[in-house]
């Protein structure tokens, strides 16, 4: 009896364990097909065209074979970008403030706040940017005179996402804040500086790593998000989009478009994205890594 | 000197206060554009009703004797006293003008009509649209003449033809079942596994290589965005459940595997904290009264570690319930009226996208589903935190 269980036990982590495995086989399986077979008389895809290619599809669907994810890549490398710059400060001044210079009250209101925000699914705040943020977009382009597609633009994407990564920055930079060694800060306050500069120039630096890590899991998610920037993206058939108020499309939405009523090549060419978005997470991780370390390091000399 | 350092230090603070008040606000703006757009829709007969639009070509029962019906009171429709129905103008989602049933009396005939297609009977239901009533001996009353002139020509005691009723559909039942289904089934494979996982990470295993690869692998899956798991699920589980008779394609079955490979590295940390704070001194305790390991888990360890579990399944009720990029590869995006598990269907996340993303956007139901959904994360967010606080009085004592 006790081994039956212990061997159940047992089963069930390898289980567990293996998913990852299967992920990460089945998806490479069927995503590189479109590149190794017929794809039923259209023609192996090339690789490097399609990493390369700033048009989705080059002729007509079910006779061409030109795929092309280059500008998708770009634009979702771009967005990204734009959303930790504008939601890493805010995450992190967020953060300061919470575990440092609001009140216990105050400190545990905004806390609840950030829990709520982290605990509001993708959907939601997708639909919020479609339902509140496009139209505001589009009138306010418009009195720039700037026709935008009905306000699916780069900027309501980033908007979108900057919402959604708020809630992780904030609560793993306010951990890495705690985390800070108090005798530090009192080193610093008694060596005649103020709170507020002991907060900036010795709390924040010294809880870099921490805050770093935030940035990482942040990204990674403001990457692979799909359903809700697909609704504000605008489904941009070719780019790379760098204007804010011009429509876009990233290789999550790319992979949600037309789903409906699509067979072949025009279906699988979607794993082939997810290979690629995996591939543009793990390089975009090990960057970050990277520099994690080296900024680690500069800060120690 | 001392002046510009105080009001540098002003401005950082009122930095942070600043970004303090956005991250409020964000919440704040969630909120509020869900409740104005979506509350005008919440009602007891949206949540049972159909999504799809149905209509219905029926006529008069002939064999049941009608009455005079009184008109109720309070009533500002206009009412037929020959039929016992009321009936009012109105404008539908495209702004087209309409005729509502505003009130039915309980004997009133159009409880029971009969179609003229099908043997079967319809009843006519308070806020369903009738189109157009034809008569034998008298024009048609139309849509566009109003509602006044319907009951006029209804009370003029013409023998009726043909109604054409329309049930308005819109309703969410389908997607509210589906999701439930899937809350079920998937808590069915996940629960299991996470445990059991968890269990033998937190107490059977020693620190070997491969537990830490074991370790390391379930750790790596919550890094893979959803969309990646859906793409997983269209080749691994669409062809297994296939394989196994379970369904044809797209499925709830297909959609509650995904959710279960979702789940589980969430699962198993959370359950794997909730062991590990149950103190040593039990398992000694337990395991110095004779009991072996194994029963020494199942009996004392995983008992004091109930309210972790039930943090851990209240979570995942709520990644399930907001999931949608995994889910419409796997369930797909039509929304069903009459769901199987064996079938594909939307669940209420899903539902949001399908009507957020076809022309026109329906962003008032989409909302109003989207209020559904936060009541539902907010309830069971409650119940977390106040788990917790029990979970903390527990291991104070």
């Amino acid at each position: 009896m006790n081994v039956v269980v212990k061997r159940l036990v047992f089963l069930s982590a390898l289980l567990s364990a293996s998913f990852i495995i299967i992920v990460v086989v089945f998806v490479i399986l069927s995503g590189i097909k479109p590149f190794i077979s017929d794809n039923e008389g259209l023609g192996p895809v090339s690789f490097i065209g399609f990493i390369t290619r700033t048009i989705w599809l080059d002729g007509p669907t079910f006779v061409s074979n030109m795929y092309g994810a280059g500008y998708l890549i770009a634009n979702t490398l771009y967005i990204a970008f734009l959303t930790l710059l504008v939601s890493l400060p805010l995450g992190v001044l967020t953060a300061l403030f919470i575990a440092k210079i609001a009140g216990k009250r105050t400190g545990a209101l905004l806390r609840s706040i950030v829990e709520l925000l982290a605990a509001i699914p993708s959907i939601v705040y997708g639909l919020v940017g479609a339902g509140l943020f496009l139209p505001v977009i589009y009138n306010t382009a418009l009195s720039f005179g700037i026709q935008t597609n009905g306000g699916n633009s780069t900027l309501a994407a980033v908007i979108v996402l900057t919402f959604m990564s708020i809630p992780t920055l904030t609560t793993i930079s306010e951990v890495a804040i705690r985390n800070v060694d108090l005798s530090l800060e009192e080193a610093s306050l008694a060596l005649g500086t103020s709170k507020t500069q002991t907060h900036f120039n010795v709390v924040l630096p010294a809880a870099k790593s921490g805050i770093f890590s935030a940035a990482i899991l942040a990204i990674g998610r403001a990457l692979g998000e799909a359903t809700a920037i697909s609704l504000v993206a605008g489904n941009a058939l070719s780019g790379p989009t760098f204007s804010l108020f011009n429509r876009t499309a990233t290789l999550t939405t790319a992979m949600l478009q037309g789903m409906k009523e699509t067979t072949g090549l025009d279906y699988d060419i979607r794993f082939s994205l997810g290979i690629v978005l995996i591939i543009v997470i793990l390089i975009t991780n090990f960057a970050l890594n990277m520099l994690k370390k080296r900024v680690g390091k500069m800060h120690a000399q | 000197m001392h002046n510009k350092r105080k009001i540098q230090d002003n401005l950082l603070k009122s930095l942070t206060i600043g970004a303090a008040l956005m991250t409020a606000s964000a919440l704040f703006i969630v909120f509020y554009f869900v409740f104005t757009s979506g509350f005008s829709l919440l009602s007891f007969d949206l949540l049972v009703s159909d999504y799809k639009t149905e209509q219905y070509n029926t006529t008069l029962d002939d064999t049941i004797e009608t009455t005079m019906f009184e008109e109720p009171e309070g009533n500002e429709a206009f009412f037929s006293q020959i039929y016992g129905i009321s009936l009012k103008d109105a404008e539908n989602k495209d702004a087209e003008a309409i005729i509502v049933i505003d009130y039915i009396a309980p004997e009133s005939p159009f409880n029971t009509l009969k179609s003229i297609n099908e043997n079967e009977t319809v009843n006519a239901s308070e806020g369903g649209v009738i189109t157009r009533i034809s008569f034998e001996n008298t024009s048609t009353a139309l849509t566009r003449e109003g509602a006044e002139s319907m009951i006029n020509k209804l009370d003029g005691g013409h023998t009726i033809r043909e109604i054409i009723f329309v049930e308005p559909g819109g309703g969410i039942r389908g997607s509210i079942i589906a999701t439930l289904y899937l809350i079920g089934l998937t808590l069915v494979m996940a629960l299991p596994l996470g445990i059991f996982s968890a269990i033998y990470l937190n107490e059977f295993a020693k620190d070997t290589r491969l537990t830490r690869t074991i370790r390391s692998f379930i750790d790596t899956l919550t890094g893979i965005p959803s969309i990646v798991y859906g793409l997983m699920a269209v080749s691994v589980f669409i062809p297994l459940t296939a394989r196994f008779n379970m369904a044809s394609g797209l499925s709830i079955y297909a959609g509650a595997m995904t959710m279960t490979v979702i789940l589980l590295p969430v699962l198993i940390r959370t359950t794997e904290e909730s062991l590990a704070s149950v103190p040593n001194d039990y398992r000694e305790a337990s395991l110095a009264l004779g009991a072996n390991d194994v029963q020494t888990t199942f009996k004392v360890v995983l008992p004091n570690a109930i309210a972790g579990l039930l943090t851990a399944t209240f979570l995942s009720i709520g990644r399930i319930i907001g999931e949608s990029a995994a889910l419409i590869f796997v369930m797909g995006t039509a929304v069903r009226d009459s769901v199987y598990p064996s079938q594909g269907a939307t669940t209420l996340a899903v539902h949001i996208w399908t009507l957020m993303s076809t022309e026109p956007a329906n962003v008032e139901l989409a909302s109003t589903i989207a209020l559904i959904i936060l009541t539902i994360v907010l309830i069971l967010n409650t119940t977390v935190k106040l788990l917790a606080k029990k979970f903390d009085k527990l291991g104070n004592r």
